[in-house]
């Protein structure tokens, strides 16, 4: 089990604040799991995020994606964005054309493809998100499950290696979660990386195969979901034994 | 969704060509401009209305109840042009007059064709933006108008500023449902000082929101320059040019004939 990304005692504080947002993080992703990462609000999962794909340089300590420091230059980060997606929890964010089929385009332009190229990038995407009967309509029109699927479709069809998404399926009902889950699950056949910050303890027994536990600023667990709900230790001490046994 | 977006993106002829759904349309603009007859407005005002129900299916009273709007404020800019007010009486023999009070209403003939006139060539002009507004979405105009090598930069400014006016009227339904719920509007006082927070909470959002989907733009591996997207596909319509220049050719004729 190799770790595609990693934080090495990563400290960020956010301009203008005068606590560390990460303080000291030190976390591996593996390759090839269904990441599952929570914590309280404010425990540092957006901003761990931001990090990953070069959006947020941190103040001290190192990022390092296939065992390589993260480096800032334009190239650099172009390549890095290739291979890790992030879809945010807001799709109306994410979404900036008026129509589908041309906000999926978007990323595989950046990626220097030919119109070719980026066509059949749009298609396979499309169709991974069940979306090819929505290419011709306007993005607003769309239902908040519709556009949580479209933004996931304008990452996959970057093609990444690690997909990060932010809560994605916070505001979306229990069909709509279904459905991503569904579209994770393809993924993981295509042996793809998976980290979902998630608030929903039936989906870290249910989906994750690792979880890390963020709190202040730290990660305070990594590991099986089996190990977690074994370690007392940390579940006391980061407030999980309170809400997982007994969630009303 | 708003109802000239809903036909526009659902008429028959959506996926033709906008040039050519332009061409048309700027034509019969620029000929009810130049040729100035009311009927020669007249028919103009007719093809495009049934243009637009023959060759894009929409339902008429659609296309006529967005002429009516038009037709409403037209009407109330040119009855300055067809009545004058003054308090001395007119002494034009043509004048038909109306004494209130100190004051003299009058129209003369001249006057009021002038008026039927003008109504008649802005609300022809106004048909034809209509035709394409109902027929065309504005991601087709904004695709036209990159064919037509306008700067990138007004090109992108378009795009996001069509998606935000969706995105920032649903803020603005929102924060208003939560203030009215908590009684925001109950009076005056209220009322005015409730959308005054709203102005100011808008503007917080719409840059927050601009601050977020940069931010999401770069993850995709944006790294400044113009938003690339793929060009849609058209097809240009045979049926349609022919009966275009049919339309073309009859309101040339009929000013020769006039």
């Amino acid at each position: 089990m190799s770790a595609l990304l990693e934080f090495d005692d990563v400290y960020y504080r956010y301009p203008g604040q005068d606590h560390y947002a990460l303080e000291g993080l030190s976390v591996a992703f593996p390759e090839g799991e269904n990441i599952a990462l929570i914590g309280r609000n404010g425990a540092g999962k957006s901003t761990l995020f931001l990090h990953c794909n070069g959006l947020y340089q941190p103040n001290s300590g190192q990022v390092r994606f296939a065992g390589h420091p993260l480096k800032y230059d334009r190239p650099s980060l172009k390549s890095l964005r290739q291979h890790i997606g992030i879809v945010f929890q807001n799709a109306d964010d994410q979404l900036f054309s008026a129509s589908v089929a041309q906000d999926i385009s978007f990323g595989p332009y950046n990626l220097g493809l030919s119109e070719t190229e980026v066509r059949r990038q749009v298609h396979m995407a499309a169709e991974l998100c069940g979306v090819v009967d929505m290419l011709e309509r306007p993005t607003h029109a769309l239902s908040g499950g519709e556009k949580a699927r479209v933004a996931l479709a304008g990452v996959l069809a970057m093609d990444p290696d690690l997909l990060i998404s932010d809560e994605l399926m916070a505001n979306l009902d229990p069909w709509g979660r279904r459905r991503i889950f569904d579209i994770f699950h393809q993924l993981r056949r295509r042996g793809k990386t998976i980290v979902l910050a998630t608030h929903d303890l039936n989906v870290v027994r249910r989906w994750s195969t690792y979880v890390v536990v963020m709190d202040g600023g730290r990660a305070a667990f990594a590991g099986t979901p089996d190990q977690l709900l074994a370690d007392e230790a940390t579940l006391e001490q980061t407030g999980l034994a309170q809400v997982w046994f007994d969630e009303v | 969704m708003h109802i000239i977006d809903c036909y526009a993106y659902s008429n028959k002829i959506r996926a033709v060509d906008p040039a050519q759904k332009a061409g048309l349309a700027v034509t019969v603009l620029l000929l009810c401009l130049l040729l100035n007859r009311p009927l020669v407005s007249l028919l103009a005002v007719v093809w495009m209305w049934g243009l637009a129900v023959w060759q894009a299916g929409l339902p008429p009273l659609v296309f006529g109840r967005v002429l009516l709007a038009e037709l409403f404020f037209l009407l109330l800019a040119t009855v300055a042009v067809a009545l004058s007010v003054s308090t001395i009486a007119p002494t034009n023999p043509e004048a038909w007059l109306l004494q209130i009070g100190p004051l003299w209403l009058s129209s003369t003939p001249a006057a009021l064709y002038n008026a039927v006139n003008l109504v008649l060539r802005a609300l022809g002009a106004a048909s034809a933006m209509n035709f394409l507004a109902l027929t065309t979405p504005l991601v087709d105009l904004v695709e036209l108008m990159r064919r037509l090598r306008l700067s990138p930069i007004l090109i992108d400014l378009m795009t996001v500023m069509y998606r935000f006016i969706f995105v920032l009227l649903d803020s603005l339904n929102r924060m208003v449902a939560a203030q009215e719920s908590r009684l925001g509007y109950s009076s005056y006082r209220r009322g005015m000082a409730s959308a005054g927070l709203l102005g100011s909470q808008l503007f917080i959002d719409t840059y927050r929101r601009s601050q977020r989907l940069q931010t999401a733009l770069d993850a995709r591996g944006y790294t400044g320059g113009d938003l690339r997207v793929l060009p849609t596909t058209y097809y240009t319509s045979r049926p349609l040019l022919a009966v275009s220049a049919v339309a073309i050719l009859s309101l040339l004729a009929l000013r020769l004939v006039l």
